[in-house]
């Protein structure tokens, strides 16, 4: 940014104190002075002039006409060159040292102007002698005391050279003529006696002037360094308040405290700010995040509560601050710390539910830099770290807890699928005669046998479906865009034969402008939905029946519809539709063989997937089933980052 | 009768009787091996005309090894000379895995893929195809 150090503006970079505070306060009362004088010199320019005319027109007085009014002129014309200086410095943003010196330069033409106004005004006699008086003021506002006393003395000497010269006929005498009549300026005792006066009454005012601007410069120094004090307390509440909205904002750790970390050196203008963490022992304590020391400092060695005084007293729950590091008895590594140039340590403990978590600890390069503001400062965000380090740590642990869920799910899917996959095989061999012939009866039983291994198989994959959905919390993870249309199709043609063969027609009708739309999902769990629904369709309608399965989309959607002729869904029926293991009685009927649990699976994926469903039945007439999708824009895809990459289906 | 060898990968001792009885009684001499190892000397052994291999063995992939073992386009590979051996892989498909791997063969340099649980006739189908006579 541009802006120069405006005043009032906090900036870590000018807050090292009085300095720099009373240095801008000077320079920006300097700047605004410059262009006060400017704007006060026109009128004292026309001033001149105008009292000049006065005095010949109005009073009738006779005095040097002609040089007073060259002087009120003069005025005018270099405090436009001023003016238009002043306008040049503010274009191109100057250092105050430019101001400075046009001050100096107003203030010296200001001195010749006034001397040669009294010259030609009398002298000794004139009474633009005061004038002086308050250009000494002006300079005293303008300058340090040292400058406005320079500035003081140079009056009197010129004021004093000219009264001399006059005095000894070396310069003439400019009398207003009919203003004084008697010649004081040859009268030795005047002349000496308002020399003094002068000169007396010059210096009292220019240290006054002084004194007076002093003052107020060291109030208005308190002010300012109010408002910064009360800026860097805003600044501190701001990274206290960060540092909760990272906490709530951000699981990952290390990131999370390493903002931490940062922003509290900032706040506090520190040079340094750590947080280590007790390991699993509980022995020692590992850096976590750093800012603002070396990497010799961080390797200087283990630090173990044991051999280390200082953690053992923060450990325990205390605020410690240590205003002479390398010569404090508490620190496990002094000579580290000298080497590093740190100073003050203050050290506030990272307090967890179940005991301490770590410390947190900032470093300064100055002897005794730690007040109670800052140490209550810490400890506050100590707070919010212990806040933001338990609930990552929580994260992590629930991450932990799902992997060994999926496992689990993993491994059951195995251990279940397999011995009812292998009861199958063999029974399908045993009953295929390829262990000798069998009797009808037993083909009967064995029959029977394979229909409940059957059941038994489409319960245990359904419950799989079920409890994939509910435990794997990272399935966000796996989605990706899925061609829509594709599955329908799949689906579609996949209970085509056994329609027909109930004698039912299978009607697929597609919105054109469906073609290329994709859904965030995975195959498998749409496979799933609309294998679940064309299904049931197929199964609860009746021979001779239609079953009807459309894709519509609008902007944001995709609906496919599933529409069936079949037996319908009564009202009572339609109250437990979705709940797990539910069967409608007229179902059932139809039915002996069905786990309840489909469509528990398909209400459940379709919501996962950020869509929902509606059914719409009539019993006897038939069902509608509706799945609304919402439709993957591309550009969204660009927001995401990354396209999530193709997966395969499992095999195994 | 035919004098067709085919040797079955896997683990599971009931999976492997079940595909015995179906191939024995089609007239195909059967041997078994019940892990990736075994069934990799067997090959060499056996010399089969065909391999029937189960995926999930001793790791959940061990089928996957061997067939890229035996059908590695590596020209020193020990396997090179069965090459040429198809392999019927059994799958239990399921989608709840985050194992997810396409019965595809750009992925895998398999004949053919057969889902868990084998019907016989298909078995005695897909072998007629892969090896007739």
């Amino acid at each position: 940014m541009a802006l120069p150090s405006l005043p009032g503006k906090y900036d870590s970079e000018n807050s090292s104190g009085m300095v720099t505070s009373r240095r801008r306060l000077v320079d920006a009362e300097l700047v605004a002075s410059v262009a006060w004088l400017i704007k006060l010199r026109w009128i004292a320019g026309l001033g001149v002039i105008l009292a000049t005319l006065a005095m010949e027109v109005v009073f009738r007085l006779d005095a040097a006409t002609g040089p007073l009014i060259a002087i009120g002129t003069a005025i005018l014309a270099y405090n436009l060159i001023f003016y238009l200086g002043d306008r040049r410095l503010a274009r191109n943003n100057a250092p105050t040292a430019a101001y400075e010196q046009l001050a100096k330069w107003q203030v010296g033409l200001d001195w010749v102007a006034v001397t040669l106004l009294i010259h030609y005004s009398g002298g000794i006699e004139s009474p633009v002698i005061l004038f002086f008086l308050f250009h000494i003021i002006i300079a005293s506002m303008l300058f340090p005391a040292r400058t406005a006393f320079a500035f003081a003395l140079l009056a009197i000497a010129l004021l004093t050279a000219t009264s001399l010269l006059e005095y000894f006929g070396l310069l003439p005498h400019e009398a207003i003529v009919g203003f004084l009549n008697t010649s004081l300026y040859q009268n030795g005792l005047y002349v000496s006696a308002v020399l003094l006066f002068f000169a007396s009454a010059a210096l009292i005012i220019a240290y006054l002037a002084s004194s007076i601007q002093e003052r107020l410069r060291q109030r208005e120094e308190e002010v300012v360094e109010l408002s910064e004090s009360l800026q860097r307390a805003t600044l501190r509440l701001q990274a206290l308040n960060d540092g909760a909205r990272t906490v709530g904002s951000t699981l990952d750790l290390s990131q999370v405290l390493n903002r931490l970390v940062m922003s509290t050196a900032e706040a506090m203008g520190v040079r340094a700010v750590s947080i280590r963490l007790l390991d699993q022992s509980g022995k020692r304590l590992e850096p976590v995040a750093v800012y603002g020391l070396s990497q010799e400092y961080l390797n200087k060695g283990p630090v173990e509560v044991e051999n280390n005084p200082l953690a053992r007293e923060v450990l325990a729950g205390n605020v410690v601050n240590i205003p002479d590091a390398p010569g404090s008895p508490l620190l496990q590594y002094p000579e580290e710390a000298k080497l590093e140039g740190i100073c003050s340590m203050l050290s506030a403990p990272l307090p967890g539910k179940e005991g301490p978590l770590g410390i947190l600890r900032a470093y300064a390069e100055e002897v005794n830099r730690f007040t109670p503001d800052d140490e209550a400062f810490l400890t506050a965000i100590a707070a919010q770290g212990s806040i933001a380090i338990e609930n990552a740590l929580a994260y992590h642990a629930v991450e932990a807890l799902d992997d060994v869920k999926s496992q689990f799910v993993r491994m059951v899917t195995h251990e279940l699928r397999s011995p009812v996959s292998v009861i199958r095989s063999l029974l399908r061999t045993v009953s295929g005669g390829f262990a000798g012939q069998i009797s009808d009866q037993q083909r009967d039983i064995l029959e029977r046998v394979s229909r409940r291994a059957e059941f038994l198989q489409g319960l245990i994959d359904d419950l799989l479906d079920l409890a994939a959905g509910k435990t794997d919390v990272k399935i966000q993870a796996r989605l990706e865009r899925v061609a829509l249309t594709g599955i329908v199709v799949k689906v579609v043609r996949r209970y085509e034969l056994s329609a027909s063969e109930k004698g039912q027609e299978l009607e697929w009708i597609e919105d054109a402008s469906c073609k290329e739309i994709r859904v965030l999902a995975t195959p498998e769990s749409l496979d799933r939905v609309f294998n679940n629904l064309v299904s049931n369709a197929v199964k609860y309608t009746p021979p001779g029946g239609r079953v009807t399965v459309s894709l519509v989309c609008t902007e944001e959607e995709a609906i496919v519809t599933v529409a069936d002729t079949g037996i319908g869904i009564t009202a009572e029926a339609m109250e437990h539709l979705f709940e797990e293991f539910y069967r409608a009685p007229n179902a059932k009927e139809m039915e002996r063989e069905g786990t309840g649990l489909g469509l528990t699976i398909v209400k459940d994926t379709v919501t996962r997937l950020g869509g929902h469903i509606a059914v719409d039945s009539k019993p006897g007439v038939g069902s509608r089933f509706t799945v609304t999708l919402p439709i993957y824009e591309e550009s969204a895809e660009a927001e995401a980052g990354e396209t999530p990459e193709k997966s395969a289906t499992v095999a195994y | 009768m035919n004098n067709k060898q085919i040797l079955i990968i896997d683990d599971d001792p009931d999976q492997r009787l079940s595909l015995r009885l179906p191939l024995e009684s089609a007239g195909y001499k059967v041997f078994e091996a019940t892990n990736a190892a075994e069934g990799l000397a067997a090959v060499k052994q056996v010399n089969p005309d065909l391999v029937i291999l189960d995926v999930m063995m001793d790791t959940t992939t061990a089928g996957f090894q061997v067939a890229l073992e035996l059908h590695s386009a590596d020209p020193s590979s020990a396997y090179k000379e069965y090459r040429k051996t198809p392999i019927i892989m059994l799958t239990a498909i399921h989608s709840t895995t985050p194992l997810r791997f396409a019965p595809d063969s750009d992925y895998l340099p398999v004949e053919t893929f057969l889902e868990k649980p084998v019907d016989p006739g298909v078995l005695l189908a897909k072998l007629r195809e892969l090896i007739p006579g």
